[in-house]
């Protein structure tokens, strides 16, 4: 009989204890994001160091366009391999004329930007990297450099 | 009296298809369970649906850049399998980090075991019948992600741990992170405890359900929680410590039950022994680089190596073969959860088929992880 009464008592307790808590969330700030926002400027940020889009950086040096010296040191370290290049010129002239970056095969891990000895190759905190078609995933030398623009560092987080 | 009314009821088994779609197989696996009215007289595992290769990819792959393939089994422990990977590669080239090193990746372990438990945590909610506390649980998990991807640059594929060392040394500001999640959380943490442990219908659908004894456990090699709930002592970081463990103090939880209540509570035990690691790490944590010198090509001495790792589920082996080149010659993971699933027959048969999916969440199994 007691354990009976018992019972009951504690389960109306657990009970009473719950809805206190859900209760107290009410109040809790919400964590959750509104996506996308009217505003695009008020969409979440990624932090330094966010892995999404590609991008090739612009040199400073006299005469040359870009960093890369198509030496093919992040397609050689591409576990999937979705990086090809084709480089034009000899020496200091040499530079890529067709660099392609397949998306949809792309892992994102990063170890491309880490292998490429002139910190030519960078990867941007661009997330909405979503495609209709397989080819749309695929971005060129001319979207790499667009991607690029007004950007001097590659992206480490430090 | 006629004769029919005597002759006892003709009673037949009814086979059971438990997944592979099914919201309680956190992810995609298959049991084909036979009924004897509402009690399991067997229940058959079929695994395989989410079988990788990673193993064989690992043999076309240098030995840096197999480390983004360790994220994705276990996804919930990222961290921890890239840490097991990394350690078996060190030791195969006789490469010793430097003790920052040891200590940031056993901080991003600990907090990562954290996160683990926490879906652990939502999701048994879910399995029992009690829906509130995955979304409190997750919403605790976000802050941890927010942390993942301010050191590492990603939230669930990592590819942080490098041979040697690490990608990066900590953002600044991280420490601040972690004390303001120090604080903010043990309280939320037992908020939790109280919503879904001391609850008297969650109590009664996990206590004396899934029973397993230690000499089951331990014949079947479950490891991890699921064997400490059996009343064993079994825990890497105490018994063989890698990284940073032996310079840090903490308990192995265990208790003696062997049912699904007692794997729950070694869990939330461990969620506050983590805790406690992480302080004292932070404490501790020493300056200096982060990364070892290497070889840009790496090519090991051919020999062998097993490492093992305590992963939120268990033991994580790792066992690798070098013949002298950059690549692997043969790799072989010992994913906890599939050793875990072997023992769930034993647990389930003689039950209730409403307790089926109590145990089979209380193992925490990740389908990936026992496919790999
Ligand atoms: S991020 Fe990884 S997978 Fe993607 S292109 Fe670079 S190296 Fe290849
Ligand atoms: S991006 Fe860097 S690594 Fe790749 S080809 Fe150009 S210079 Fe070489």
């Amino acid at each position: 009989m007691w354990g009976y009464v018992r019972d009951i008592w504690q389960g109306a307790k657990s009970i009473v204890v719950g809805h206190i808590v859900t209760f107290r969330n009410f109040w809790r700030p919400k964590i959750t994001d509104r996506y996308p926002h009217g505003n695009a400027d008020e969409n979440w940020q990624p932090g330094p160091g966010y892995r999404g889009g590609f991008a090739l950086l612009k040199s400073d040096k006299e005469g040359r366009e870009l960093r890369c010296t198509a030496c093919m040191s992040c397609a050689r370290a591409c576990p999937v391999g979705c990086i090809h290049i084709e480089g034009e010129g000899k020496g200091k002239e040499r530079h890529p004329v067709s660099f392609y970056i397949d998306m949809g095969l792309c892992v994102y891990c990063h170890q491309c930007v880490e292998a490429c000895p002139s910190e030519a190759l960078t990867m941007t905190d661009e997330y909405e990297i979503s495609g209709t078609s397989r080819a749309s995933l695929v971005r060129d030398l001319a979207q790499l450099i667009a991607a690029g623009e007004g950007q001097t560092e590659v992206s480490r987080v430090l | 009296m006629s004769e029919t009314a005597q002759a006892p009821l003709r009673t037949e088994d009814i086979t059971v298809n438990v997944g592979p779609q099914h919201p309680s197989t956190h992810g995609v696996l298959r049991f084909v369970v036979t009924l004897e009215g509402e009690t399991i007289r067997e229940c058959v595992p079929h695994i395989g649906y989410l079988h990788s290769s990673l193993e064989k990819i690992a043999e076309t792959l240098r030995f840096g850049q197999y480390i983004t393939n360790t994220d994705r089994f276990d996804y919930l422990n990222g961290l921890g399998n890239e840490l097991c990977y990394v350690q078996a590669v060190e030791r195969l080239l006789g490469v010793e980090p430097p003790p920052r090193t040891q200590f940031i990746r056993t901080l991003m372990a600990e907090l990562k075991r954290i996160s683990s438990h926490l879906v652990y945590l939502g999701t048994y909610g879910n399995d029992t019948g009690a829906v509130t506390v995955f979304l409190h649980a997750f919403r605790e998990r976000e802050l941890l992600m927010n942390m993942f991807e301010a050191v590492t640059g990603g939230r669930l594929l990592y590819n942080y741990l490098r041979i040697g060392g690490l990608r990066n040394d900590l953002p600044t500001g991280f420490d601040e992170q972690v004390c303001s999640f120090l604080e903010h959380f043990p309280p939320r943490l037992e908020e939790m405890n109280d919503l879904l442990t001391k609850n008297r219908i969650f109590i009664a659908r996990t206590r004396g359900v899934g029973l397993l004894t230690a000499e089951q456990a331990l014949s079947y090699g479950v490891t991890g929680p699921t064997l400490r709930g059996c009343g064993v002592s079994y825990d890497m970081r105490k018994l063989r410590p890698y990284a940073a463990y032996d310079q840090v103090e903490f308990d192995v939880p265990t208790f003696p039950e062997g049912d699904c209540l007692a794997r729950h509570l070694v869990r939330m035990e461990e969620m506050r022994q983590s805790l406690r690691i992480v302080r004292q790490l932070l404490d501790k944590m020493p300056d200096g680089e982060v990364q070892a010198d290497v070889p840009r090509r790496l090519k090991p001495e051919p020999g062998e190596v097993y490492e093992r790792v305590e992963s939120p589920r268990g033991e994580l082996g790792c066992y690798l073969v070098s013949d002298g080149s950059d690549k692997p010659y043969r790799m072989h993971w010992r994913g906890p959860s599939f050793y875990n699933l072997q023992a769930l027959p034993e647990m389930v048969r003689g039950g209730l088929v409403a307790d089926f999916i109590a145990t089979l969440g209380s193992l925490d199994p990740v389908a990936p992880d026992i496919d790999r």
